[in-house]
């Protein structure tokens, strides 16, 4: 396990009964540094001081069935399953939570684990509402594949069948059905500790313990930012994404709509994942036939929108560092990234004041949306009326943001539908198609060429280094290769939950034609560092945002790209389950893979950005046609109830 | 008017804050003092916290509704009465007392008058099982509650108690004294004594006399105080755990009440033992009653130099003690769920290792000790391990308080070395047609009367104190329900064997009640009982299916083939 700040349970503020790395603080530097011999069913091990013996049971291939345990999670130790025998012990002790700190003798599998496990399981079983063929995790729910090796075969302690709790589908992003909890205290752990966001928290005690929201409201009530992080970490069907597949199905099969999807970058590095591919397998064009076989019309890259959105942004940032420079005027900087609709509503919510830091651009997504019932309507001569467009999201909050008031500029709502990678893995099995066994087969115009810029806004720190290629460019006219070798930008890369990094311009160009409207010269900039900085996991931008308001370095920043979930969209609450940092690496190899093999991969390039620029929004970035259409406002929201 | 109102509340936890300090442990008090106030914790209270700790509603709230003494759905009564409904009170009839309560009142328990001036609700354990029906109403406390006397209580419950027929305060019975009660020492005299000695000398004294902690586990209090010495850390923490919660315990009550100097004088022998230099009682709220006599007593040992700066003119020595208010919750018992407790968290056990030894209270080593055991080691310095040591058996030295309640005609405290036997005990107390004993209370395990040569003490029968006596007319099916019905209730609802176990166990009793339970589904229940024990997380959780494994073994031909509606 690692110990950045994101999993470090002593970074967190996860409760106290859930964490067992203190034991450091009293241990002299010598002895946390040493090796103990320890026995796992009779195997000899030499594991570092302080492994858990679950880890150090992995390091010589026993498996000790978890399911309060999650890679990205602080330690619980309350599911018990995970129980082993350690000679000379009175009782069990759960194998998560038990650190190895002198030489033991540990057994895992004798009569008493074995009974104690089958117990356990079948006490959850009692109390889990619910058949496993009517669950949206049949096939991959974790207390499903206990209950087969464990060889459950009959309800021993009974099951319940009439439900405790009902379902909660108050939310656009994700559907509570408690009736399936086993109180694993996932979601808490990763909604308090990863998120910082604290929708959810255990409530009462003995058999009335249950996972609810403050005041136990609905969760459209709730102070929530739709993340999904909890869902990506739940082990049953209790928490699972609101499917809108239903309505899209209906949408292709009527025959006077037009159904466009755009398909995002980060749900193409895992969505392979669902077939039985290696994590981070590139199938973007084997997806694109699939999608078509699902009958829609026409498939579009995303990554388009997030080169546009890279325009405006960077011609944003480049106005503001204006104004605040050269006119002196008060104007908000850090400027805040918005393509993470979880991270924004986050900051609505908890930091309401910081609201001008928010770039008015729109996400990519909803920059697309509009741009469809706009401009693509117009090129095509479809009424926007008739077009349905849906999106391919790693995200619940998109689920959430398509539906914000806001987002109706084409005159319609941008966004139809959102669909995550676990939903649009689900269509294509649907209709009977292996994804991997698919031909590959391009993008549609007129939005076909996307850039590599675009590909790695799907990771943590792509934002910010799609913006530095394009911006550093533009303003000194030099070519951003002489600087980072293969386009590289690696100090913004990497899933170290906040990274900062400082760009010297040495000297600037005259300003390009696109930028006209927007700033009369550059001069001003020559000489000047930018500094910039990356969040992702809304608990390492809550530590961004409070250094911000003590006045700390982050507040000399320029430029900050921040992101709801740990990973970036990688990491997203709609990506396969499971999520964890190997599985995120994975995925990013994937990413940038497909970054290095695009032929452009700077966002001022993309002749589609060029020709849209030329064609529709001729006034260029921050032109009245792109406020109206690619950039919006935010609300302030209070977390007070009534 | 919202505004303001939010403003007011925001300014009183503030003022609190104050009072009480900023860090998370003012959780607690502040919620006691916020729902005395407003005589419930109303949503905005919890936001308002929230808010000032840097914490989430949702966390506040998870907290407040851990504990069953804070509410926060309406107004509780100006006066709300609790009665006890835990064995020993069953046993005499607290039903009676219940309905009298209803007929009086107009209202069902759980519920309000109309006019706003009562709330009747159960609690667990009170801490007068030798006393009982026993019952709250507020902080007063009565015994021997019976349905002719609720009338008068109702009536001078709404005259304010300006004048009451019942005793303020209602002392123990004390049956038999032995070298611990009658101790004779003076305030200050143990730790006079121990300042004379080096902290190490102090450790070997409580290692020769053999001292295991009071509280039921049994813990060597030298050893455990010495690993907490030896931790370099510059903070620690003596603890004293007065949350007498196990049914059937009421010694410590009075161990507050009549030897709480000498408590004091312990818990200050175990900050120069290991070094700290803050203590903390943790005294259940049930309690309350005691709080300002205890505050009274450590004020006065303020100003005679025997807490605060330069303890005895000691140098470099400075320890103070402040007590800590439960707020309703029995695995708060536990040490490690104690901590979380004292901590503003839900009061849920902690992973150990590591211990609180090493990683306490906010991760400072800290030593948590029953009340008891803090006489004792007072004692032992004053007198010598011989003294104490010269009583009990070879693995359970000195005399124990055993608290005993139950059907015996002598129900009260006894001092009683270890090593006696149930027989010889029953003897005692009067009480030797007894069927069984339950010893340890909800946590411990059923005695049969063909096991009464069995003897307390750590190599047998380990218990805190509380014995249970059940004359020959008990239905043991009924008393398993209650312990049952107690754990259901009192489980922190952390881990699954506790949480569900408990629940299948009560499930089965109403199955063996209802004489639907096949003899296989009881031998399973039984083997649930083992995995909770092996499997849970904490000790409590641990002991959650020992009385029902102990019954369902002991009776199992009464308890089965039962034909319903018999009783």
């Amino acid at each position: 396990m690692s110990h950045d700040s994101q999993t470090d349970p002593d970074q967190g503020r996860a409760p106290r009964s859930e964490t067992i790395s203190d034991y450091r603080r009293h241990t002299d530097d010598a002895t946390l540094r040493s090796i103990v011999k320890a026995t796992i069913d009779g195997i000899e091990i030499e594991v570092p001081f302080g492994t858990t013996i679950l880890d150090a049971a992995k390091t010589v291939g026993v498996t000790i069935p978890t399911l309060c345990q999650h890679d990205n999670l602080c330690i619980a130790g309350v599911c018990r399953i995970c129980v082993v025998e350690v000679d000379g012990e009175r009782t069990l002790h759960a194998s998560c939570s038990y650190p190895i700190t002198s030489p033991i003798d540990i057994r895992t599998h004798t009569q008493k684990i074995r009974q104690a496990r089958r117990h356990i399981l079948e006490l959850m079983l009692s109390e889990h509402v619910g058949e496993c063929y009517a669950c949206c995790r049949n096939g991959h729910c974790e207390l499903q594949k206990l209950a087969s090796t464990y060889g459950v075969d009959f309800y021993r302690f009974g099951h319940r069948t009439e439900e405790r709790y009902g379902r909660d589908d108050s939310s656009p992003s994700l559907v509570r059905d408690m009736d399936k909890c086993i109180l694993c205290r996932r979601c808490v752990r990763a909604c308090i500790d990863l998120q910082e966001v604290g929708a959810y928290n255990i409530f009462n005690r003995g058999y009335e313990t249950k996972v609810t929201t403050f005041l136990d409201r609905p969760m459209w009530e709730a102070v929530c930012i739709n993340c999904g992080q909890c869902i990506n970490h739940c082990p049953t069907g209790a928490l699972h994404s609101k499917d809108m597949s239903d309505d899209v199905w209906a949408a292709i099969d009527d025959p006077e709509k037009h159904v466009v999807i755009q398909t995002a970058p980060a749900p193409r590095a895992a969505i392979g994942e669902c077939f039985g591919l290696e994590p981070g397998t590139p199938v973007t064009l084997q997806l694109n036939t699939a999608i078509r076989h699902c009958g829609f019309d026409r498939v579009f890259d995303t990554n388009f929108a997030a080169d546009l959105t890279i325009m405006e942004e960077g011609a944003e940032l480049l106005q503001r560092l204006y104004q605040a420079v050269v006119e002196e005027k008060e104007v908000a900087l850090p400027l805040f990234t918005t393509c993470s609709p979880g991270w924004v509503k986050f900051l609505e919510y908890f930091y309401p004041e910081m609201i001008p830091h928010l770039s008015s651009a729109k996400s990519p997504q909803q920059m697309f949306g509009a741009v469809i019932k706009t401009y693509y309507a117009e090129l095509n001569d479809i009424d926007p009326f008739d077009i349905v467009t849906v999106s391919l999201m790693p995200c619940t909050a998109k689920k959430y943001e398509c539906n914000r008031p806001e987002f109706h500029d084409s005159g319609f709502k941008d966004v139809d539908y959102v669909l995550t990678t676990r939903e649009m893995a689900q269509m294509i099995m649907e209709v009977g198609v292996n994804l991997p066994d698919m031909p590959e087969s391009d993008f549609d115009d007129p939005f076909g060429k996307a850039t590599g810029s675009g590909v790695i806004f799907g990771a943590t720190g792509g934002v910010m280094e799609s913006a530095i290629r394009t911006v550093y460019e533009l303003v000194t006219g030099e070519s951003v290769e002489n600087l980072f070798d293969h386009l590289r930008i690696m100090p913004v890369r990497g899933f170290e939950g906040i990274k900062y990094a400082e760009l010297e311009i040495p000297g600037t160009a005259g300003v390009p034609d696109l930028l006209k409207e927007v700033i009369p010269d550059l001069d001003w900039l020559a000489g000047k560092t930018l500094k910039v900085a990356v969040a992702h996991g809304t608990a390492n931008a809550k530590r961004v945002l409070e250094n911000i308001r003590r006045g700390g370095e982050f507040a000399d920043c320029h430029f900050i790209e921040f992101m709801a979930c740990s990973g970036g969209c990688l990491g997203g609450g709609g990506q396969p389950i499971p999520t964890n940092r190997a599985i995120l690496e994975a995925r990013a190899r994937g990413i940038y893979e497909e970054d290095e093999h695009s032929s452009v991969r700077k966002s001022f390039e993309n002749p589609a950005i060029v020709q849209l620029y030329r064609d529709f929004l001729t006034e260029g970035p921050l032109g009245s046609r792109s406020h109206e259409l690619l950039h919006t406002s935010y609300t302030v929201r209070t977390r007070m109830m009534v | 008017m919202q505004v303001v109102y939010r403003q007011q509340i925001a300014q009183e936890i503030e003022e609190l804050k104050q009072e009480f300090g900023s860090d998370r442990s003012a959780l607690l008090p502040i919620l006691h003092v916020m729902q005395e106030r407003y005589r419930y914790i109303p949503d905005r209270v919890l936001q308002s916290i929230a808010h000032a700790f840097d914490i989430h509603p949702a966390e506040v709230e998870g907290v407040v509704s851990f504990y069953s003494f804070f509410e926060t759905r309406e107004k509780l009564g100006k006066y709300v009465i609790r009665l006890c409904q835990t064995i020993s009170c069953d046993m005499v009839a607290k039903d009676n007392v219940a309905r009298q309560l209803e007929n009086e009142l107009g209202i069902k328990f759980g519920e309000t008058t109309r006019d706003g001036m009562f709330t009747l609700k159960y609690t667990n354990c009170l801490g007068l099982c030798d006393q009982g029906p026993a019952m709250l109403v507020n902080e007063r406390l009565f015994a021997g509650v019976t349905p002719d006397m609720v009338h008068q209580i109702l009536i001078e419950a709404r005259r304010n108690f300006v004048r009451s027929d019942f005793p303020c305060f209602i002392p123990s019975n004390v049956c038999r004294r032995g070298p611990i009660l009658d101790n004779g020492t003076e305030p200050g005299e143990g730790l006079r004594a121990a300042l004379e000695q080096h902290p190490e000398e102090i450790i070997a004294i409580i290692e020769a006399s053999q001292l295991r902690g009071r509280g039921g586990a049994g813990f060597p209090t030298a050893f455990k105080w010495q690993l907490a010495a030896q931790d370099p850390d510059e903070q620690k923490y003596v603890v004293c755990n007065a949350d007498e919660g196990e049914p059937g315990t009421f010694k410590d009550r009075y161990l507050l009440t009549e030897h709480f100097e000498a408590v004091l004088d312990g818990m200050t022998i175990a900050a120069y033992t290991i070094g700290a230099s803050q203590g903390y009682i943790y005294l259940r709220i049930e309690y309350l009653y005691l709080r300002d006599t205890l505050l009274a007593a450590i004020t006065r040992r303020r100003e005679s130099g025997l807490l605060g700066d330069k303890i005895l003119g000691k140098e470099g020595f400075t320890f103070d003690i402040d007590i800590r208010m439960g707020a309703g919750s029995y695995v708060c018992g536990e040490e490690t769920a104690l901590i979380q407790s004292l901590e503003g968290e839900r009061g849920e056990p902690r992973n150990r290792p590591p211990f609180p030894v090493d990683t306490g209270f906010f991760g400072h080593p800290t030593i948590v000790n029953n009340v008891e055991t803090f006489l004792d080691a007072t004692l032992i310095v004053v007198k010598g391990p011989e003294w104490f040591s010269q009583h009990g058996t070879d693995t359970s030295k000195g005399t124990k308080l055993f608290s005993i309640s139950g059907e015996c005609e002598r129900p009260g405290i006894y001092e009683l070395p270890f090593g006696t036997s149930i027989h010889d005990l029953l003897k005692e107390v009067g009480a030797e047609d007894a069927k069984a004993v339950q010893i340890g209370g909800a946590a411990g395990r059923c005695v049969s009367r063909d096991h009464f040569d069995r003897t307390l003490g750590f190599e047998d029968l380990s218990t805190g104190g509380s014995i249970i006596v059940f004359g020959p007319e008990t239905d043991m099916l009924e008393v398993a329900r209650n312990f049952s019905d107690f754990f259901v209730d009192e489980s922190c609802g952390q881990c699954t064997p506790c949480r569900i176990g408990n629940v299948k166990i009560r499930e089965c009793i109403t199955m063996l009640e209802e004489g639907r339970c096949s003899s296989a589904y009881l031998n399973e229940l039984i083997k649930l009982g083992d995995t909770m024990r092996l499997a849970s997380k904490c000790g409590l959780g641990q002991a959650g299916g020992n009385a029902f494994r102990t019954i369902a073994g002991a009776f199992t031909d009464e308890i089965l083939g039962r034909i319903p509606g018999s009783d």
